[in-house]
């Protein structure tokens, strides 16, 4: 655990971005706790920053200025091979697009998280097979994604993040593709696996009916930190 | 135990490469295309070269770097070019060849009884002075001269056919002749003597001879007087008893002169015959130096090369063997002297060339120029020192002509030239193009490939995937099209390369004349010739392996251009990319 028991200290981060002439403050100034297994909402309108806040936080991004802990660990100062290994291990991306790989079947989408970590191949597929399972999805497993609904395709999205046990689960947007009821079967199955894992969750959202769901709430508009909505 | 990622990587690999079939067609028939033509277009340029080496390079083929023969210098305005025979006289070496050359006259009176057949082979040097053999042995104190060997190459002028009456037959002499000169008059003693016998033959006669006449008693009389005189004013019934009476001395003046009769031969004016005449060259070669020589045993495509000994064998060259109806074990009787055939052989083209050979030493007993060569092959140590011995030669033999290798190749020409240029230059060409084509046609692929898998290599990226494990992915997935591209391209090559020799193209080549087509005898140094070469390409595993390592080398290039611009993906950028 980091610093008076902190998973995540965001110290005045700030992530800029050059558009021609003009200077765009993706993220600006931002001071933040998390704790170890909080579920964190994190709202706002498209363009107001939630998904480049989210890749500061996944390690899959620096900030321009600032400081980013995770675990005690400044992600500034880990090389490119460190981040790597840390995203491997310690973050579950899911993504508003799904992001799936559309060649791959579903199990073998799923193995393509775990792979790298060098499990042995039969582990691989037990391991997989199982999350899948968890997420309901297992007599879908050898199905290519173009031939999963959206809200399957979510479902593999986040057996894949689940599978190696990460610490913190970042989703951007989980049901911005889904209709209602998909969005919030994916929006219970994230709060209960992560829970019965004690993983942290930080999901973005525009959704208000999907935040509230969240124990804690952070709004932000244009980079920054606001009071949450009520 | 199998490592997990191991498996999994090529799982995904052959699914990326199935899964995308029509890129994946494309980039692999975009790659078997380049290496097959490449395949195709080198085994068929060296399928060229091989026959180049064997007809277009004739010294090399024979050992040899350098030729060196003597020839008559020809003026700078060409002067001699014309001449036709006989039109020489008077200019300089010319003369030396003329006379050489000049044994083709035929002397028909020496060929047998008008009417029988006879054959006979005259052998001219043609433009090639000859030169002791021994002289060789000067060239090879040269400082760079590996090995020298001598030839005799002679321009053979076969005639047969019926012996004309040509020759006339006069019998001469027989004449008798009237001599008359002025003797010295009988001495005292001879006079008294001749007295005494004159009067003991008119006694023996009856005395009818009348006076004392003394013959020729005027002084300086004819000899006339004599024939006459001896019966005086009587008529002398025997001439011969009163000529006993002279003394020897003018006993023998008396005698008729007759001329001695003998046979003159003419030759008439030219005979109308049935002969025919026909040319080929001869060679005389130095069996003792198989590995150089006017042909050495590669030449040899059927029987077998001269023995050491060097006995009556004779080789013959294809066309000839052809004309001829010629075969290994057949007689070729030169002169009278038979000699067996034991070996046919294809001749370099525009070297020394001839049609017929013969140890060198059968033919110089043949041409009667014992000990005497016109060409001394040589050897450089070394490439590098060609140019070097060819200067050294020309500067120490006066009046020696040198001809390297490369001059001698020059004067080929034909097809088999052509389409081993157009091998060497534009097939050479024509390979670097396909094969940057198809390379490029692989690199413009994959870039594409990675560019529409930008958000899938960034997931990758954001999944934890490491940046080596990601271009070892784009890599890999370059290197197996590579492969595949590579052993297709092996079989379109292949294919191609047996099209072509099913098709069977032939090509030919050309040796033009020498520089000198001198007194209208022909250089016999270097006959037009020409050669005709079937095409054929053949195929190497080192060629096989090299295909495939270039369709690898393209896919690995390919790979790296993709996973060059894989791994400057930022993750987060890769990411908000939208499809």
């Amino acid at each position: 655990m980091g610093t008076n028991g902190h998973l995540y200290e965001v110290k005045d981060a700030t992530r800029s971005f050059r558009r021609g002439d003009t200077t765009i403050m993706a993220v600006d100034s931002v001071d933040l706790n998390i704790a170890p297994g909080e579920f964190v909402a994190l709202e706002g309108p498209s363009g107001s920053g939630k998904t480049t806040l989210l890749q500061l936080l996944g390690a899959l991004d620096r900030p321009s200025s600032g400081r980013v802990f995770f675990d005690g660990r400044d992600l500034a100062e880990l090389g490119d091979n460190d981040l790597a290994a840390l995203r491997l291990r310690s973050f579950g991306f899911v993504f508003q697009q799904f992001n799936l790989i559309p060649t791959l079947s579903a199990l073998e989408n799923v193995e393509a998280r775990l792979a790298p970590t060098g499990v042995g191949s039969d582990e691989l597929r037990e391991r997989s097979l199982a999350v899948l399972g968890e997420v309901g999805l297992a007599e879908r497993a050898s199905h290519l994604p173009a031939h999963l609904s959206g809200g399957e395709q979510q479902r593999v999205a986040i057996a894949r993040a689940l599978v190696v046990e990460p610490t913190v689960i970042l989703a951007d947007e989980p049901t911005g593709n889904l209709d209602s009821a998909n969005g919030a079967d994916i929006v219970d199955r994230l709060a209960n696996l992560a829970a019965q894992r004690g993983a942290t969750v930080i999901v973005a959202t525009h959704d208000a009916e999907l935040a509230s769901r969240a124990p804690r709430r952070l709004g932000m508009r244009d980079g920054r930190l606001i009071a949450a909505a009520a | 135990m199998v490592r997990s990622d191991r498996v999994f990587y090529l799982s995904y690999l052959k699914n990326e490469l199935l899964r995308r079939r029509a890129r994946t067609i494309l980039t692999v028939l975009g790659l078997a295309v380049g290496v097959g033509l490449v395949i195709a277009i080198t085994s068929l340029s060296r399928g060229l070269d091989q026959a180049q080496r064997n007809a277009l390079n004739p010294l090399s083929s024979i050992g040899t770097d350098l030729t060196v023969t003597r020839t008559v210098q020809q003026q700078q305005n060409g002067f001699f070019g014309g001449g036709g025979p006989g039109g020489g006289g008077g200019f300089g070496g010319g003369n030396e060849i003329i006379q050489a050359n000049q044994s083709v006259l035929t002397d028909l009176s020496k060929l047998g009884k008008p009417g029988t057949h006879f054959t006979h082979d005259f052998f001219l040097p043609g433009t090639q002075l000859t030169f002791p053999a021994s002289q060789a042995a000067q060239i090879s104190k040269l400082s760079g001269v590996a090995e020298v060997s001598t030839g005799l190459m002679l321009l053979a002028e076969h005639q047969e056919g019926t012996v004309p009456k040509i020759v006339a037959t006069f019998k001469t002499g027989g004449q008798r002749l009237n001599v008359s000169g002025r003797l010295s008059p009988p001495t005292q003693a001879e006079l008294a003597q001749m007295q005494a016998c004159f009067a003991k033959v008119r006694a023996a006669q009856g005395g009818s001879g009348g006076g004392s006449t003394t013959p020729g008693g005027g002084q300086g009389q004819g000899g006339g007087g004599f024939s006459q005189g001896g019966g005086g004013n009587g008529r002398p019934r025997d001439f011969g008893a009163f000529a006993k009476c002279l003394p020897a001395r003018l006993r023998r003046f008396r005698r008729t002169i007759t001329t001695p009769q003998q046979t003159l031969k003419q030759v008439l004016s030219p005979p109308q015959t049935n002969i025919k005449s026909s040319a080929y060259a001869i060679g005389g070669v130095d069996q003792t130096k198989p590995d150089i020589g006017l042909i050495t045993p590669s030449q040899v495509v059927a029987g077998r090369y001269f023995s050491a000994a060097g006995g009556r064998e004779a080789l013959i060259g294809t066309g000839y063997a052809a004309t001829h109806t010629l075969k290994v074990g057949s007689t070729l009787t030169l002169n009278g002297t038979p000699f067996t055939v034991v070996g046919i052989v294809q001749p370099p083209l525009g070297g020394q060339t001839a049609d017929v050979y013969l140890p060198l030493k059968q033919l110089q007993t043949l041409a009667h120029e014992p000990g005497l060569a016109n060409v001394a092959l040589v050897r450089a140590v070394n490439g590098n020192s060609v140019g070097k011995v060819q200067s050294e030669i020309t500067q120490n033999l006066g009046g020696a002509s040198v001809a390297s290798a490369k001059q001698v190749a020059d004067r080929i020409s034909g097809s088999l030239v052509d389409a081993s240029n157009l091998a060497h230059n534009l097939g050479l060409v024509i390979a670097i193009v396909v094969a940057a084509a198809a390379f490029l046609l692989a690199i413009v692929l994959t870039l594409s490939s990675v560019g529409k898998r930008v958000r899938e290599l960034g997931t990758l990226k954001a999944l934890g995937w490491s940046q080596r494990l990601v271009v070892r992915q784009v890599v890999g997935e370059s290197l197996a099209q590579g492969i595949v591209g590579g052993a297709l391209g092996i079989v379109i090559g292949l294919v191609a390369i047996e099209g072509v020799r099913l098709w069977g193209p032939t090509l030919t080549a050309h040796s033009a004349g020498g520089g000198s087509s001198f007194f209208g005898l022909g250089s016999v140094a270097s006959r037009a010739a020409s050669q005709v070469v079937s095409l054929h390409a053949p195929v190497s595993a080192e060629l096989i392996v090299f295909g495939l390592l270039l369709a690898v080398v393209g896919g690995l290039v390919a790979g790296a251009a993709g996973a060059f611009r894989a791994a400057r993906l930022r993750p987060a950028d890769a990411l908000r990319t939208v499809e």
